[in-house]
């Protein structure tokens, strides 16, 4: 379990209304500080320049999906050690349960409730090893 | 009987008859004792006309009283031997009592010879020489006589000229007279000597009637055989119009059959196609015929995969169902099509011809193709904008971001409630696509059943506050685990106590409880409702089932919950069911195996 509470959180996602409405709950509800990043291209240098503690992707979006920029992720030693948290609309358990043996820390699945979102982040951040 | 056998040539070899063994004994001696009684009637009238006759020619002897006491003597047995007749010719079982009848007849020769003898006996001492020679002459036209008529069986006849010639020996051995005792030496010769020649006639009757027994027998066997054969060949006939007529029916199916049909010959040549065939593909039969199919109809890079596949099917001679292939029709356009491929066999395991059925699921495959694509889409881009209203009223609603006005907070409150509704509808659908497809995978862990039911009952019990019911754990708590879906496990929870808080009364509670039933745990999730129309309970795991149209209304749910809950406690190794509760309301309750 982490030391630390959860504070700094990055969110890779495309669609701008769902980007407000998580930065809104995750800064107004669960008070903690967020990038939100809308371009998975450019994820991973926004991540190395935000330094965040937990990781959120988005499963779907264009060019690049939440998958293929975790395993990006993993090739990149600045980032590789952060724990990923996957939002998803329909991975199939099949999926869900292969991103589970790379490592991800975990999955949230849409939709979520706002209300709600900040205490499962923390649930899966103190589950971490 | 040696057992009929076959020579290198194939003709049956011609068979040996056992006369003995092909004539019953007992048809053939009730056959001789018919004969012997046929002539009963021809030698009581002789004896009696002799009878006469010799009374007449002895009438003037010393004894005439004893010749009058030997003609009633004569008279009487005529009578008997009459009598005798009568019943013979009355009985019923003239074959199971041959023997007896035969011994009766046998009786009844001895008292004839007897008789004779008696004559012999009494009246040669006491008449003239004349006399005596008549009477030596009639004994021996007696003895001689009597060969026809008893020949058949020589006991009977030794019988009968035993009767007349012994006392008439003794007669002749005891007169005093030289010639006489010469005589009476030859007697017995002339006995033996017609006795002989009975016999030998005896043997020929016996191998005739025999003959004829075998010959009846015969005739009999080869009468039933021809009936057997002619019935043999109208059945015969009746199968073959049976062939041929569901041969007919047979065509007529492969003609008018929506799907295309091929007989292949075991190189994979077209035998036959019907029109079907015809028009999948674009080829007319007359064209098809003997060509490889395994070519024609395949994309070319396919081919060689094809006929490895077909030599194959004609290796284990074993039928294929639903093989998926792609064909290339005439016009160069790929279809796929689903085959059953069956090899007809004859008696020698030797593939004849293969029949194959196939059809044209092109278009099913893109169908199937076109729903997954739409499920998906719907899951996704359903879900993506649900999760933005959905997310905004409950950010509005939960009070972050400053007080709102009431009546706004009202309309917001439902509209989250009814977007809500909207998801679950949608997540049901998904669900009973998912299962209905096979597409639902479960993840089975090992759970402590008590710990997830609290987790269920926290869940649940800010939707059971909206109804103003609460939801309480009964009974003592059990350390049970079980093997399970979580998530799923849970959305059957959900189910049961939204149900049971959406039809209980308000103020009252929910409870849940465990036990433990043969090695299984079972949850009841128990309500104070109204209990389960009668109407109703037959089909409450259906698929859009609630009780009444306006419940659903009032109360909200999609009315999948419950069948979608059955289909997972099922395939979790489990069953779900109701019951009454005597206090009122009902129990959902669904069993899992323990741990």
């Amino acid at each position: 379990m982490p030391a630390q509470p959860l504070n700094r959180i990055c969110y890779v996602e495309d669609d701008e209304d769902i980007q407000r409405i998580v930065r809104m709950s995750l800064e107004k509800v669960g008070k903690m500080t967020v990038e939100v990043v809308g371009d998975p291209m450019v994820a991973i240098d926004r991540m190395i320049a935000f330094k965040p503690e937990l990781v959120m992707l988005d499963w779907m979006m264009p060019g690049m999906d939440g998958p293929a920029l975790y395993r990006k992720m993993l090739e990149t030693d600045a980032v590789k050690a952060l724990p990923v948290v996957f939002i998803t609309a329909k991975a199939s358990s099949r999926e869900l349960d292969e991103l589970r043996k790379l490592g991800a820390a975990g999955t949230i699945s849409k939709p979520f409730s706002p209300r709600d979102l900040p205490e499962q982040l923390r649930a899966i951040w103190h589950a971490l090893p | 009987m040696t057992p009929p056998s076959t020579t290198a040539e194939g003709n049956p070899a011609p068979a040996r008859i056992s006369l003995r063994q092909s004539a019953d004994p007992r048809y053939v001696l009730a056959d001789r004792v018919e004969q012997l009684y046929s002539q009963m009637p021809t030698a009581v009238i002789a004896t009696l006309v002799i009878s006469v006759v010799a009374a007449y020619e002895l009438r003037q002897g010393r004894y005439a009283e004893i010749v009058i006491f030997w003609g009633v003597l004569v008279l009487m047995l005529t009578f008997a031997r009459a009598g005798l007749y009568w019943s013979y010719r009355r009985t019923r079982d003239k074959v199971g009592e041959a023997a007896q009848w035969l011994r009766w007849l046998g009786i009844s020769a001895l008292a004839a010879g007897a008789t004779w003898g008696f004559a012999g006996a009494v009246f040669f001492p006491s008449h003239a020489d004349e006399q005596q020679v008549f009477l030596a002459f009639l004994l021996a036209v007696l003895v001689g006589g009597g060969i026809p008529i008893y020949a058949v069986s020589w006991p009977v006849y030794a019988l009968y000229a035993g009767g007349i010639l012994f006392p008439f020996t003794y007669v002749l051995a005891t007169f005093g007279n030289k010639l006489f005792v010469e005589i009476a030496l030859i007697v017995p010769a002339f006995y033996l000597l017609n006795v002989g020649i009975a016999y030998r006639l005896n043997r020929v009757f016996n191998s005739g009637y025999r003959l004829r027994h075998a010959y009846g027998k015969l005739t009999e066997d080869y009468t039933a055989l021809n009936q057997r054969l002619e019935q043999q060949l109208i059945e015969l006939e009746e199968a073959r119009r049976q062939v041929e007529a569901s041969g007919r029916k047979l065509a007529l199916f492969a003609e008018r059959s929506p799907i295309a049909v091929f007989e292949f010959d075991p190189e994979g040549r077209i035998l036959n196609m019907n029109p079907a065939a015809e028009t999948l593909f674009g080829f007319s039969s007359r064209e098809m015929l003997g060509r490889a199919g395994t070519e024609t109809l395949f994309p070319s890079d396919a081919s060689g995969d094809i006929a490895e596949r077909w030599r194959q099917l004609i290796r284990s001679r074993e039928p294929i169902f639903g093989l998926r292939l792609n064909n290339t029709r005439r016009d160069g356009a790929e279809i796929t099509c689903e085959w059953s491929l069956t090899p007809l066999v004859n008696t020698e395991s030797r593939v004849i011809s293969v029949i194959v059925q196939g059809r044209d699921i092109t278009q099913q495959l893109e169908a199937e193709r076109m729903k997954q694509e739409f499920t998906s889409t719907l899951s996704h881009e359903l879900r993506t904008p649900l999760t933005s209203i959905i997310g905004s009223l409950q950010l509005i609603n939960s009070g972050v971001l400053g007080d709102i006005d009431k009546d706004v907070l009202e309309l917001t409150t439902i509209a989250e409630r009814n977007g809500q509704r909207l998801l679950d509808l949608i997540n049901d659908i998904l669900d009973v696509e998912k299962i209905e497809s096979g597409k639902l995978t479960l993840f089975p862990e090992t759970l402590l059943l008590g710990e997830l039911l609290d987790e269920s009952l926290a869940l649940n019990r800010g939707f059971a506050d909206r109804f103003k019911v609460r939801l309480a754990t009964a009974g003592e708590p059990q350390a049970v685990t079980v093997s399970a879906d979580r998530k799923r496990l849970l959305q059957i929870m959900t189910n049961l106590l939204s149900n049971a808080a959406k039809f209980s009364p308000e103020g009252s509670t929910v409870t849940v409880n465990m036990d433990i039933v043969d090695g299984c745990v079972r949850v009841g999730v128990n309500d104070n409702g109204p209990g389960i129309p009668e109407s109703f309970r037959n089909r409450i795991f259906g698929r859009f089932a609630q009780a009444d149209m306006s419940y659903t209304r009032q109360k909200g749910g999609t009315g999948l919950g419950l069948a979608i809950c059955k289909r997972l406690i099922e395939m979790m190794g489990g069953k779900i069911g109701f019951s009454d509760r005597d206090s009122g309301g009902t129990t959902f309750w669904f069993e899992l195996p323990k741990l």
